[in-house]
């Protein structure tokens, strides 16, 4: 079928193995995202956190440059497990900016004009499709996430030198294991919106939505019922429950005593119980066909 | 070597209603054109041969593939230009193309090359930087095809491929389809409801009304045993002609005005027709084949299986 010829031949050339073709998916988007100015901006302004926190690991390591502070040499310079909760928890919330902006478009852009059945005509089935677009969010929101963390971590186990790597090595479980929900719930959550809304602003605003209105409601629940158990429409609380006490931290970090705080087991069965409802939400409009019932 | 496509009592449903009801049937033909009234059950069945629904009962095989165990394999065998729109309106029409074809499995370099192939092939060269949601509909349906062939496939389905097209629109992507059947080996199953597009493309004919065959048809055989049948206008002598002819082996049918029919047996060409009449005097004033066009064939077999309801 050579351009100059006009002639239909056949492909008899070799095929890219099935399993590695969802990254097709991924690499396409990729190539969209970094199209949009704004993408990259939000991109940059979602790892500047990360270099203030690397110019404070800097300090807290460098006796000279503490020196030269008006406040001089002190203890406030203290990189330990609450620094990498806070590293954490602002990394988080970049996260959850970044994919509120890149959710929306990943799969409305496919149904919009039917083009799902072309995927899906093909070697190629829905979980493939769902294992590609999952692919870009994890991707971008681990370059914002446990990437960056674990780059501050490695950087001040360089600088501390001594035995600080190996008595913190157990922070590297809460960071890539708080990271991995969050990703997993921000990424099906976007992905379940982006298959049922098409315009761009109104899934922004229902991403949003699915955040602060559950959590809204299950306060006026404890609040009616007296009870704690509201929130667990609360994601971000969930998530930071989740995040203090993997890193060791005491509940008053978040604002609440022991007989308050929802119990670690249920904040994580509440995160799952999420990610699971999105996929259910996503399998239920993911279809090569409508099917009208009656 | 396997049938092109084989039902064996499929039944499909959806949402709660039969829309296949046992459907069995061969169809041995490279070209298949699918016909029917709206509602027959055209697109679910192409549907269902493309693994999109599974059937209740029975089973479907394309190429000796069954479309619901072996529906991967079977579907890396396809290309499928459906019937509704179906693009990414953003993208450039050669990098949707290319973007298809590397979900078809072709390495990115090879996937390129193939998208600016079908491009041009299909007529659409100088537009093939623009985004697909600025293409005009007969554009669109250019595009679909070319997704459709760019990754070489085997079995080429095309759901109502002339929908929307201006006549002249139509011809070029008829000329085309016949283009792509007579370049390759490839297998071609057509849906339509126009019956000049199945005419003018397929070998063979399955006809569906309400879910059920109405008649599967081998047109090539149609054609062919049109071709042996005669319908005359003579003035002249008509018994001795007719005597005559009856001695070569036809049959015939006299009617008023010296109009015959002549069924021709193999062997005998039209030219010693001509011949019996200059022999016996007779004036052939006109002469046709009988043209039983698919047109006759879906009406028959619409009144068949019941009064046609007049919607094709």
């Amino acid at each position: 079928m050579a351009v100059y010829k006009r002639r239909y031949t056949p492909y008899t050339g070799s095929l890219t193995p099935e399993r590695s073709r969802f990254f097709v998916l991924t690499r396409f988007a990729f190539v969209d995202l970094f199209k949009s100015r704004f993408f990259v901006l939000l991109l940059i302004l979602s790892l500047v956190p990360s270099l203030f926190f690397a110019g404070y690991i800097f300090i807290a390591n460098n006796k000279a440059v503490q020196l030269l502070l008006p406040t001089g040499p002190a203890d406030m310079f203290s990189v330990e497990a609450r620094f990498f909760t806070f590293i954490m928890i602002v990394q988080t919330q970049a996260a959850f900016l970044l994919n509120c902006w890149v959710g929306p478009i990943l799969i409305a852009g496919d149904l919009t004009n039917g083009a799902l059945p072309l995927f899906l005509s093909r070697p190629f089935s829905r979980a493939d499709y769902v294992l590609g677009k999952l692919a870009v969010m994890g991707l971008l929101l681990s370059g914002v996430t446990w990437v960056p963390s674990l780059l501050l971590f490695s950087l001040q186990a360089g600088l501390a030198r001594g035995h600080w790597l190996w008595s913190h090595m157990w922070m590297v479980v809460p960071i890539l294991l708080c990271s991995a929900i969050w990703i997993l719930m921000l990424s099906l959550i976007s992905l379940a919106v982006s298959a049922w809304v098409k315009l761009r602003i109104v899934a922004t605003g229902v991403i949003f939505i699915s955040f602060f209105i559950p959590a809204g409601l299950g306060e006026m629940f404890n609040a009616i019922m007296g009870t704690i158990w509201g929130r667990l429409l609360n994601f971000s609380y969930l998530f930071q429950i989740i995040l203090a006490r993997g890193f060791r931290e005491p509940s008053s970090l978040l604002g609440t005593t022991g007989w308050n705080e929802i119990p670690v087991p249920a904040a994580w069965g509440a995160l799952l119980f999420v990610c699971l409802l999105s996929l259910v939400i996503l399998n239920a409009r993911l279809r090569a066909r409508e099917t009208v019932r009656g | 070597m396997n049938p092109t496509i084989e039902l064996n009592g499929l039944e499909v449903q959806l949402g709660g209603r039969t829309i296949l009801h046992g459907l069995t049937g061969v169809l041995k033909s490279r070209a298949i054109g699918l016909l029917g009234p709206n509602g027959a059950g055209k697109s679910t069945l192409i549907n269902t041969l493309l693994g999109f629904h599974s059937p209740s009962k029975g089973s479907a095989r394309v190429l000796g593939l069954d479309s619901h165990t072996n529906g991967k394999a079977l579907r890396s065998l396809v290309g499928y230009m459906p019937e509704n729109d179906a693009f990414i309106s953003k993208m450039s029409g050669v990098r949707f193309v290319r973007y298809m074809a590397e979900i078809s499995g072709l390495p990115s370099a090879q996937a390129m090359e193939r998208a600016h192939e079908a491009f041009v092939y299909v007529g659409l060269g100088e537009a093939r930087y623009r985004p697909v949601g600025t293409y005009s509909l007969g554009m669109k349906q250019l595009v679909k095809l070319a997704q459709a062939i760019a990754h070489g496939p085997k079995v080429l389905i095309l759901d109502e491929p002339t929908n929307g097209l201006d006549p002249p629109a139509r011809k070029r992507l008829i000329e085309l389809i016949r283009e792509i059947r007579e370049a390759s080996d490839i297998c071609l199953l057509l849906s339509s409801h126009l019956l000049r597009d199945v005419e003018e493309t397929c070998d063979e004919v399955l006809i569906l009304r309400n879910g059920q065959i109405a008649s599967i048809s081998n047109l090539v055989e149609e054609r062919r045993a049109n071709r042996k049948f005669l319908e005359l206008e003579t003035m002249g002598a008509e018994a001795t002609f007719t005597s005559t002819l009856e001695g070569l082996g036809c049959e015939c049918a006299v009617f008023t005005n010296g109009r015959i029919k002549v069924v021709m047996p193999d062997g005998v060409e039209i030219r010693a027709v001509f011949k019996v009449a200059a022999d016996k005097g007779v004036q052939i004033r006109r002469m046709n084949h009988r043209r039983d066009s698919l047109e006759d064939i879906f009406l028959n077999a619409m009144e068949q299986t019941g009064a046609a309801d007049g919607r094709i």
